[in-house]
């Protein structure tokens, strides 16, 4: 896994706005990082998409975001963490199409596809934490 | 513990040197906090301090309930204080150090009356709490004010983020912008269809040129959106999907094949025409 180095930036997320703050900030730093517009776009979609995991699923968590590096290359990593109730199945969280809330059943899946590295470590009962990375 | 403290008795007391109380008081004030001098206006600020004082000597010598009636006129010239400070966007701290400097401003003439020291302990700490009282109360309403003005600006613009234009005969267009969460969508939602009902229209234009990004939530909001024109026999065209979206949706795994997309707000209104069978431009000029 990319060691993340450097903190940029972290906040709690319990709401709907902190998602949408949560998004604001990301784009920033990804834009100061020198993201193409497009990978801004991708970066910030997933963000969307684990963000709103928290406030679905668990209700509250922590979003941290850094810089990653791995050798020559660099990029940002942010970390989506939750005390929530955990993925049961996570090969089955990660399939288009299921839901366990009536959404539409493709973020988790959707936002891995978006990124370079998407590691996801949740236990039932033992929260859920999310590791995603784009390289520049 | 020495006599009941007589209220009546320290009203005559602040009353008789009430001008030098105030003068202290407005000195604090100007020399503590110059950000609230500036956004209230030294005047203003003068004629509030001189009233409240006024009215709070007044109400000490009938009533030590804040909440009572005694303290009637003291509230009231408080929670417009707070009302008018609201607007103004002057911070709480400000409003606190408002209210609490006035301690120290009748302090020393107390003082000067008062020779035994437990008694006078016993003054300061009864009326210091009064003002404590009063503060909070300042506080509270003022807390209240900026969360209605909050409420109020979020309504604002909410309305304002759901204009729904008519193009043409039987076409309507939404420019949708800024962050479509679940409440605005229902919003646009319900506004669309209403629109839709009452102008007999045929095609709605959904332009999403002016959101940043279309996440799984808000595909689904468009996709309900969608089904719910189609349910009215309108056909719901979606314009302005920019191509860093459309690639971000394709990765993302949203599938809008059933609905018309166009990337322009401009194509879309040729696929509006052709539907409604307009013929915009062979309209004879007369």
């Amino acid at each position: 896994m990319a060691e993340p180095r450097e903190k940029l930036f972290e906040m709690p997320i319990t709401s709907d706005e902190d998602v949408i703050m949560a998004r604001q900030k990301v784009r920033a730093i990804a834009q100061q990082l020198g993201f193409s517009m497009l990978d801004q776009t991708r970066v910030v979609t997933a963000v969307s998409e684990l963000g709103r995991n928290i406030v679905v699923h668990a209700g509250k968590g922590d979003m941290n975001v850094f810089r990653a590096e791995e050798g020559e290359r660099s990029g940002i990593s942010i970390i989506f963490s939750d005390n929530g109730p955990g993925i049961t199945d996570v090969d089955q969280a990660l399939t288009d199409g299921y839901s366990s809330v009536g959404s539409m059943g493709l973020g988790l899946k959707g936002a891995s596809r978006l990124v370079d590295r998407f590691d996801i470590d949740s236990n039932p009962g033992a929260g859920t934490t999310i590791t995603i990375t784009k390289w520049l | 513990m020495a006599d009941e403290i007589n209220f009546q008795e320290i009203s005559t007391v602040l009353r008789n040197n009430q001008q030098e109380i105030l003068q202290l008081w407005i000195t604090r004030i100007v020399g503590e906090s110059r950000q609230l001098v500036e956004m209230a206006g030294e005047e203003n600020l003068k004629r509030q301090a001189s009233g409240l004082l006024d009215r709070f000597i007044h109400a000490l010598a009938n009533g030590t309930d804040v909440e009572g009636t005694a303290f009637e006129q003291v509230r009231t010239s408080l929670l417009s204080l707070s009302d008018d400070w609201a607007m103004k966007e002057i911070t709480p701290t400000d409003i606190v150090l408002f209210i609490f400097s006035m301690k120290d401003s009748y302090l020393s003439t107390l003082q000067g009356q008062y020779r035994d020291p437990a008694q006078l302990n016993e003054i300061i700490f009864a009326v210091n709490r009064m003002m404590d009282r009063l503060g909070l109360i300042t506080l509270n309403s003022f807390m209240k004010r900026r969360e209605s003005i909050i409420k109020e600006q979020q309504r604002a613009l909410m309305e304002l983020s759901v204009p729904i234009v008519k193009v043409w005969d039987r076409i309507l267009m939404i420019p949708l912008i800024g962050i479509l969460d679940s409440s605005r969508t229902q919003l646009v939602m319900e506004t669309l269809l209403t629109a839709i009902e009452e102008t007999q229209s045929k095609v709605a234009i959904l332009d999403i040129s002016g959101i940043p990004i279309v996440d799984t939530l808000v595909a689904k909001h468009l996709l309900r959106t969608v089904a719910a024109t189609k349910l009215m026999g309108a056909v719901c065209i979606i314009t302005g999907i920019r191509s860093k979206i459309s690639q971000t949706m394709i990765q993302l795994g949203i599938d809008l094949s059933s609905v018309t997309t166009r990337t322009t707000m401009a194509d879309g209104l040729k696929v509006a025409f052709q539907l409604t069978g307009i013929k915009p431009f062979e309209v004879p000029v007369q």
